[in-house]
C-alpha cells in the first residue's frame, strides 16, 4: 500500500484500526511513544497486538516485549484475526521477546533497577530495536518495569530516556500501563502519563447494566484529536469503535 | 414527506445510499422481511444485514428457511434473544447484542458483519424502530439512527428502517423524517 510514502505517511503511523486513525485524524504521530493505560480485560494487548500486525501488512517490522504473557500464547491471540498471516512471524516482520531477555543483556536481573541498570535497560530494549530495524515496538507491559524502578524520579528518567532513544530509531512505541479496576488514574505511579507523547485510555463502563468497552484518546502531542469516548469491540476483523451515545445523559 | 404506496417492485427504484421509513402494517411485515431478502437483495447482488429487535433471528431464519429463501449473504444482529441462551441455540448467521439498549454495539455488529461479508455493496434493515423505542429514549434513538444512517450512506449502503403503524406516535414520525431520505407505505409484496 503507498500510504507509507505519502506525505502524511511519513509523519503519521497508521494504527490499522480505522476507528482510532480517525479519532486521531490520520494515525498516531511518527516516533511517538504512547501509553495505552487501562485495568485488565480492557483490550490493552489486543489492541497493540493489531497494531503490529497492520505494521507487518505495511511493511513495518514490529516487536512486542512481553512482560506477562509467554509469547505462544501472544501468538495464539493473533492467529483469529482476518489479517493474520503465519508469514509474518516466519518472516520475523513481528517479534515476540520476553522481557527477562532483555533484562539479561542489561544485568538487571534483581528485583530493583538503579539508574545505572536503567540505561543498561534502555539500551537492550532500543538495541533490539535498532538490529531489527523495527518501526513498531509494543512493552507489556511498561507498568512491570516500572514497578522495578525504586523512585518516581527513576521511572520519570527512564520513560523519558527510552522514548528519546526510541524516536531516534524512527520507532512508534506503544507502552501498555495496567491500572488497578476502579481508580480514576491514567498510571499505577502517576508520573508515566506526564512523560510520554500521547495516552490512550481503555476503560469499562457501566450504563443501565450493560457493560460496555471504552477507548478515549486523552493526550496526543503532534496532532489535533477527538477526546470523546467512544464504545470499543474486539472482533476478528480487529477493534471497532463507535462514539458514545450522549443521549442528553 | 408524502407516503407513497409500494411494493417490493418500487423499492427496486431506489437510489444506492439511500435511507428510507418503511411504513406497514403487521399484515404486510412478513412481505417486507421477504421482499428484501428474497427479492431486492438478490437482484442487486448485495450483502444483507437484518437487525431485530423485534422477534429473535431465529424465528426469522426458520420462515425463510421453510420458503427456501436463500440466506447465504444475510447476516442477523439479534437484540431479542440475548446471551441467556444456550449455545446450541445460536446460529452461526446471527451475533447477539445482550439487550437493545446497546445501541452502540448494534452499531459495531452491524459494521462487524459488513466486513465479515466480505466488503460488497449492502442492504441494512431495522426491524423496528417501534420495537427500539420502547427501551430508548427519543433522543438517544435519533442519535444512533443518524450515526447508522450516516454510518451506511457513507459506505453506499441502502438502510430500511421499519416503522409499525399500529405502534406509531408523532414522536416515532419526527425521528423518521430526521434521519431518512424518505417514507415510503409498504403495501406489498
Ligand atoms: N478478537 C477478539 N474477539 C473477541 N474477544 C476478544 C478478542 N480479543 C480479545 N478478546 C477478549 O477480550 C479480553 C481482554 O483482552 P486483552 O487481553 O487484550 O485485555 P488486556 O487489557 O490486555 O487485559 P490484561 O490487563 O489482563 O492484560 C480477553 O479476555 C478476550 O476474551
Ligand atoms: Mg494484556
Amino acid at each position: 500500500m503507498g500510504s507509507s510514502e505519502s506525505a502524511a505517511g511519513r509523519n503519521r503511523c497508521l494504527t490499522g484500526i480505522d476507528g482510532l486513525d480517525n479519532i486521531l485524524y490520520g494515525g498516531l504521530p511518527r516516533n511517538n511513544a504512547i501509553l495505552v493505560t487501562g485495568s485488565c480485560g480492557t483490550g490493552k494487548t489486543s489492541m497493540s497486538l493489531e497494531f503490529l500486525l497492520h505494521g507487518a501488512e505495511e511493511g513495518e517490522m514490529g516487536i512486542f516485549v512481553a512482560a506477562t504473557e509467554p509469547p505462544e500464547k501472544l501468538k495464539e491471540n493473533m492467529m483469529p484475526y482476518d489479517f493474520y498471516d503465519p508469514q509474518m512471524l516466519e518472516k520475523k516482520q513481528i517479534l515476540f521477546i520476553d522481557l527477562h531477555e532483555l533484562y539479561k543483556k542489561a544485568k538487571t536481573e534483581a528485583p530493583e533497577i538503579d539508574q545505572k541498570g536503567s540505561e543498561a535497560l534502555i539500551k537492550a530494549i532500543v538495541g533490539a530495536v535498532r538490529s531489527h530495524g523495527a518501526k513498531r515496538l509494543v512493552i507489556d507491559s511498561i507498568t512491570s518495569i516500572c514497578a522495578r524502578l525504586l523512585t518516581a524520579d527513576l521511572i520519570r528518567e527512564f520513560i523519558r530516556g527510552l522514548s528519546h532513544a526510541l524516536a531516534q530509531e524512527g520507532c512508534t512505541a506503544l507502552l501498555i500501563a495496567e491500572v488497578p479496576a476502579g481508580e480514576h488514574r491514567y498510571s499505577p505511579y502517576g508520573v508515566e502519563e506526564a512523560v510520554v507523547d500521547g495516552v490512550i485510555l481503555l476503560g469499562n463502563l457501566e450504563r443501565q447494566g450493560d457493560l460496555l468497552r471504552t477507548l478515549q484518546v486523552v493526550k496526543m502531542r503532534g496532532t489535533t484529536h477527538s477526546r470523546a469516548k467512544y464504545i470499543l469491540d474486539l472482533t476478528s476483523v480487529g477493534v471497532l469503535l463507535a462514539p458514545l451515545l450522549k443521549g442528553g445523559g | 414527506m408524502e407516503a407513497t404506496a409500494t411494493g417490493v417492485q418500487k423499492l427496486l427504484e431506489i437510489p444506492p445510499a439511500s435511507a428510507i421509513a418503511l411504513e406497514m402494517t403487521a399484515e404486510h411485515y412478513f412481505d417486507a422481511v421477504q421482499g428484501i431478502l428474497d427479492v431486492f437483495a438478490p437482484q442487486k447482488k448485495l450483502d444483507a444485514v437484518y437487525v431485530t429487535a423485534t422477534i429473535p433471528s431465529k424465528s426469522i431464519i426458520g420462515a425463510l428457511t421453510t420458503l427456501e429463501v436463500d440466506l447465504t449473504r444475510t447476516r442477523f444482529v439479534d437484540c431479542v434473544s440475548r446471551m441467556t441462551m444456550g449455545a446450541s441455540e445460536r446460529d452461526d448467521r446471527a451475533v447477539y447484542v445482550e439487550s437493545p439498549t446497546m445501541l452502540e454495539t448494534v452499531l459495531l455488529k452491524v459494521e462487524f458483519l459488513l466486513r465479515k461479508l466480505g466488503g460488497a455493496e449492502a442492504v441494512v434493515v431495522l426491524d423496528s424502530i417501534n420495537s427500539l423505542a420502547i427501551h430508548n429514549s427519543p433522543r438517544v434513538l435519533s442519535e444512533f439512527l443518524l450515526m447508522l444512517t450516516n454510518h451506511l450512506r457513507a459506505r453506499g449502503a441502502y438502510t430500511f428502517i421499519f416503522s409499525m403503524e399500529e405502534y406509531a406516535s408523532e414522536e416515532i414520525a419526527n425521528i423518521l423524517n430526521l434521519v431518512t431520505d424518505d417514507v415510503v407505505r409498504f403495501e406489498g409484496p
